[in-house]
C-alpha cells in the first residue's frame, strides 16, 4: 500500500514524538516509530514504556496499514531532503518501507506493528481541562527546582495537587522549593500525583503557549495529556511526596523588599569569588543596608557588595548557595521581590512583590550553616 | 642557576622539649611514646639509641632493650607550641619556608649569597634558635631538598654541614642506600638482595634497570642517588582530608564499644570541619583485625558537615565492613573531598533546632575545648582532639595513644 506526505510536515511531527525515544532501548522495537494509517489519517507513536507520545496528520492513502519504522534512519532521511512530497510504499508481509523522492528510492526494514508495545488508554476515571499555556508556564516555573537524586525518587518530579477550583504545582530538591498555585485551573476533583521529569520536558517543548485546551486524564498509575493533535501518556512516580507544607515556615517576621534585577546582578558578581563547590554567599542585613559577600578560603578570593533595600526586622546574617538563589531569581518575572526571613537556620521565602493574575508563586531556599550565626 | 636549599631538623625534638621542662631527664636515656604494651616509641634520646632503641619500635621491646630508660607519655600540645616558636624565628630570617613536619624545615636561600652569605645566615639562624628556645637543631645545606636532608642526617646531633656545589655525588656515594629519604626497610632489603648496599652502586646502575625493578619509584630513586631533585618548596600545606584513628589497649569484639568509638570520632571530625568552615563529600572507615588484616571502605555522599548525617553514613559503612568474627585492633575514620563553605541545610532531613544545637555546642567547644560537651555514647573516649587541622601546619605525629 502507498501514502503520500509532505517531508517538512512529517518531519515536524516526528521530531516531537522522537523526544520519547531513548538511544539504547531495552527492547529493540522501542527505537521505532509506530505508523498507523486509518481513513487517510497517519498516527505516529513513540514510547520508552514509561512515557509515550502520539500525534497525527492527514495523508493521501489508499488503504489502512500499521508498521514500525526505525526512527533514526527515518528522521535522518527526511532531514536530508528538501521540502517535497514523498511516497511511502509499505509491504506489511515483508516489513519493508520504500520512500520515493524526486531524487530516487530508499528502502528500509521495519518491524511488525503487532510487536509494538500497547500504549495505555485513558480510562475516564478523572479528567479536567486546562489551558496549555498555563500548564506550560507552571511546569517551567517549577521544574528547575526538582531534584536529581535517584535515592529520593519522589523529589525528581513535579508534584501536582488538584482541588475543586485550583491546582498547585510543587517541586523541591530538599534545598529549595517552588510552589505555584493556579486559581484559573478548575479540576473539579481532589487528587494528586507526581509527574516524572521526562514527561515534563516533553510537555514543556510540545505544549503550545496559547490558550489551546489541554485535556488531562489520570488514574493511579498514568496521566494522559491531550492537546491539539498530540497526546502524551506518562507513568506517574509511585512514591509518597513529602509533606512540604509542614516545612514552609509561616512565621517570618523579617521582611526584605528589593529590586530583583539589581539583587540578581549583585549575587552573580559576588558568586564568582565564592567557593566553586559549595557556592556559598553570605547576606548581612543591617538597617536598610544589605551586604552580600563571598570568600574562597582555599584560594583567598573574596568580594563584597552593598545594596540599598527596604527592610523591616532584626539585623541578621544568613548564608545561601548562590547557584540556587540565581536560578530562583531568574524564574520570577516581577521587577520587585520580597524575601521573608526568620532566623539564619530557617528557610528564606522569596515572593514576587505582587502576584500576577491567577498565579500565586512561592519560592523557598534553605540557608547554609554559617559559623558566626548565633 | 643552582639553588641553595637548607634543611633544618630539631634533634630528638620531643625529648629535647621534655628536657627543657624537666632538667632531670638530661643525660639519661629517655623513651617517649605510648606507655602501654601496645605503644610505639615516638622519639628517644641519643643515650637510649646506644641500647639499640629507635623510633617506631614497640615500647615493650624498647623497655626490654633499655630497662633503665625513663618512659614518658608526651604531650602533643606542648610540642606544637615549641614548634611554632621555632617556626616564628625561622620565618623572620628566610624568604621561603616549608614546614614539612613538626620538627623539620626546608628553606630556600637561593640568591641570598650576594647579600648575606647563605652558610653564615644558616649558621647564625641555628645558633639563634638554640639560644632563644634552648632546643638543639641541626642543618644541612646543598642544592636540593634530598641532598640537604641527607646532609642533616649526617651532621646530627647538634651540628651543621655544607655540601659544596659539585660535591653532591661524591658526598652521597659512600653512604648506605637507606639514607635516601624514599628508601625504607622494604626497598632497602630488595636493593640489598640485588647486591646494592651503597648509594655509589645506585649511581652507577643504568636507569632502565631500576625502572624495570621498581617502576616509577625506580626512576625517582636513581635521580635522588644522583643528587637530582627538582621538587619545589611547598610553603602551605592544604588539607585534603581529616582523619583520626585509635588502637585499642586490648583487641575487642564489643560492637557497642566499637560503634561508640566511631561515633566519637565522627563527632570530633565534624566539629573540626565546621570549625574550619569546611564540608566533606567522602567518608571512609578503616578497621584492623587482630591478625593485622586491614580493611577500609569509603562512600561518596552529598556535601555535609552535620553530625547526624555523618554518623549515619559511618555506622552503615561500619556495619558493612565489619564482617569477620575476629577481634578488632584499630578503628579509624576519615573525611575527605573537602570544600570550603557551610553545611547546606536540608529541607526534610535537618531540623533548625538541631542546627542551632550544633552551633551552640561548637561555641562551647571553641571556648572550653573539644571535650566540653559531647554525645553521651562518646563520653568515655578521650584525647581525640588536636586543635585546628586547617591552620596550614603539618600534622603533629602524636605519641601513639591507646584506648
Amino acid at each position: 500500500m502507498k501514502f503520500i506526505v509532505n517531508t517538512n510536515q512529517l518531519l515536524n511531527k516526528l521530531q516531537g514524538v522522537s523526544g520519547t525515544i531513548v538511544s539504547k532501548p531495552v527492547i529493540p522495537i522501542l527505537d521505532h516509530f509506530l505508523f498507523d494509517i486509518k481513513d487517510g489519517k497517519l498516527t505516529i507513536t513513540g514510547t520508552d514504556l514509561e512515557t509515550s507520545m502520539s500525534t497525527s496528520l492527514d495523508v493521501q492513502s489508499d488503504e489502512d496499514v500499521r508498521i514500525a519504522i526505525p526512527s533514526k534512519m527515518c528522521l535522518d532521511t527526511l532531514k536530508a531532503l528538501p521540502n517535497q512530497p514523498v511516497t511511502f510504499t509499505v509491504q506489511v508481509d515483508k516489513n519493508t518501507i520504500e520512500l520515493k523522492s524526486e531524487f530516487g528510492r530508499y528502502k528500509l526494514i521495519g518491524q511488525n506493528a503487532d510487536d509494538f508495545p500497547k500504549i495505555p488508554e485513558p480510562t475516564a476515571e478523572n479528567s479536567f481541562n486546562m489551558s496549555s499555556g498555563v500548564l506550560s508556564s507552571s511546569i517551567a516555573q517549577t521544574m528547575f527546582a526538582s531534584g536529581n537524586d535517584e535515592l529520593r525518587l519522589s523529589l525528581t518530579g513535579v508534584y501536582v495537587q488538584l482541588f475543586q477550583d485550583n491546582a498547585v504545582f510543587v517541586a523541591t530538591d530538599a534545598n529549595r522549593l517552588v510552589k505555584v498555585e493556579r486559581s484559573d485551573v478548575k479540576p473539579g476533583v481532589e487528587s494528586n500525583f507526581i509527574l516524572p521529569k521526562k514527561a515534563l520536558n516533553l510537555l514543556k517543548s510540545n505544549l503550545p503557549q496559547d490558550d489551546t485546551e489541554c485535556k488531562v486524564d489520570f488514574n493511579d498509575s498514568n496521566a494522559f495529556f491531550t492537546f491539539g493533535d498530540v497526546s502524551l501518556i506518562c507513568r506517574l512516580i509511585d512514591e509518597r511526596y513529602p509533606d512540604y507544607k509542614a516545612v514552609i515556615p509561616t512565621e517570618n517576621p523579617n521582611k526584605l523588599s528589593l529590586n530583583r534585577q539589581d539583587f540578581l546582578n549583585s549575587v552573580k558578581r559576588i558568586s564568582i569569588f565564592g567557593n566553586k563547590t559549595t557556592n556559598q554567599i553570605n547576606i548581612k542585613i543591617t538597617g536598610s543596608e544589605l551586604t552580600i559577600s563571598a570568600e574562597d578560603i582555599d584560594l583567598s578570593n573574596e568580594a563584597v557588595e552593598r545594596l540599598g533595600c527596604d527592610y523591616a526586622g532584626e539585623d541578621m546574617e544568613i548564608g545561601f548557595n548562590s547557584k540556587l538563589l540565581i536560578e530562583m531569581l531568574q524564574n520570577i518575572s516581577t521587577p520587585d521581590i520580597v524575601i521573608e526571613l526568620s532566623t539564619p537556620n530557617r528557610a528564606g521565602i522569596i515572593l514576587p512583590s505582587k502576584n500576577i493574575d491567577d498565579e500565586q508563586l512561592l519560592m523557598l531556599i534553605m540557608p547554609m550553616m554559617i559559623a558566626s550565626a548565633s | 642557576m643552582s639553588k641553595t636549599i637548607v634543611h633544618m631538623d630539631l634533634d630528638t625534638f620531643y625529648v629535647s622539649v621534655e628536657r627543657l621542662i624537666d632538667s632531670r631527664l638530661v643525660g639519661v636515656p629517655v623513651l617517649l611514646g605510648g606507655v602501654g604494651d601496645r605503644g610505639v616509641v615516638a622519639s628517644c634520646s641519643y643515650e637510649a639509641r646506644t641500647f639499640g632503641v629507635h623510633s617506631g619500635m614497640s615500647m615493650k621491646m624498647a623497655r626490654q632493650l633499655c630497662p633503665q630508660g625513663v618512659v614518658i607519655k608526651g604531650n602533643a600540645g606542648t610540642y606544637s607550641k615549641y614548634s611554632k616558636t621555632v617556626t616564628e624565628i625561622i620565618k623572620e630570617a628566610v624568604p621561603v619556608l616549608e614546614k614539612s613536619s613538626i620538627d623539620e624545615f626546608y628553606m630556600d636561600l637561593s640568591g641570598m649569597d650576594k647579600f648575606f652569605g647563605c652558610y653564615k645566615l644558616a649558621s647564625e639562624l641555628r645558633q639563634r634558635i638554640t639560644k632563644e628556645t634552648g632546643l638543639p637543631i641541626s642543618f644541612g645545606m646543598s642544592i636540593n631538598k634530598t641532598v640537604s636532608k641527607v646532609a642533616t642526617g649526617e651532621a646530627k646531633p647538634d651540628n651543621q654541614m655544607k655540601i659544596d656545589f659539585g660535591d653532591e655525588k661524591p658526598f652521597l656515594a659512600p653512604l648506605s642506600v637507606k639514607k635516601i629519604p624514599m628508601i625504607g626497610k622494604k626497598t632497602a632489603f630488595m636493593l640489598n638482595r640485588m647486591g646494592v648496599q651503597k648509594i655509589h652502586t645506585l649511581q652507577e646502575m643504568p636507569l632502565e634497570l631500576l625502572e624495570k625493578a621498581f617502576g616509577k619509584n625506580g626512576k625517582m630513586m636513581w635521580q635522588k642517588a644522583n643528587a637530582i631533585d627538582y621538587s619545589p618548596l611547598i610553603p602551605y600545606h592544604e588539607k585534603k582530608s581529616i582523619s583520626t584513628e585509635r588502637t585499642f589497649m586490648k583487641d575487642t569484639i564489643d560492637v557497642v564499644k566499637l560503634k561508640n568509638m566511631v561515633i566519637a570520632m565522627v563527632e570530633q571530625l565534624a566539629f573540626e570541619l565546621r570549625n574550619g568552615e569546611r564540608v566533606c563529600s567522602n567518608i571512609s572507615i578503616k578497621l584492623r583485625y587482630s591478625d593485622f588484616q586491614t580493611v577500609s571502605k569509603q562512600k561518596r555522599i552529598p556535601y555535609t558537615a552535620a553530625d547526624h548525617t555523618l554518623i549515619q553514613y559511618a555506622s552503615e559503612l561500619f556495619d558493612s565492613l565489619y564482617s569477620r568474627r575476629v577481634r578488632i585492633r584499630l578503628v579509624g575514620v576519615r573525611l575527605g573531598d573537602l570544600a570550603g563553605g557551610g553545611h547546606q541545610i536540608d529541607l526534610f532531613n535537618d531540623d533548625d533546632r538541631v542546627i542551632s544545637l550544633y552551633q551552640a555546642m561548637d561555641k562551647m567547644k571553641q571556648r572550653y575545648g573539644a571535650n566540653a560537651v559531647r554525645r553521651s555514647v562518646a563520653m568515655e573516649v578521650t584525647g581525640l582532639g588536636r586543635g585546628n587541622p586547617f591552620s596550614g601546619e603539618p600534622n603533629v605525629v602524636p605519641a601513639h595513644r591507646n584506648a
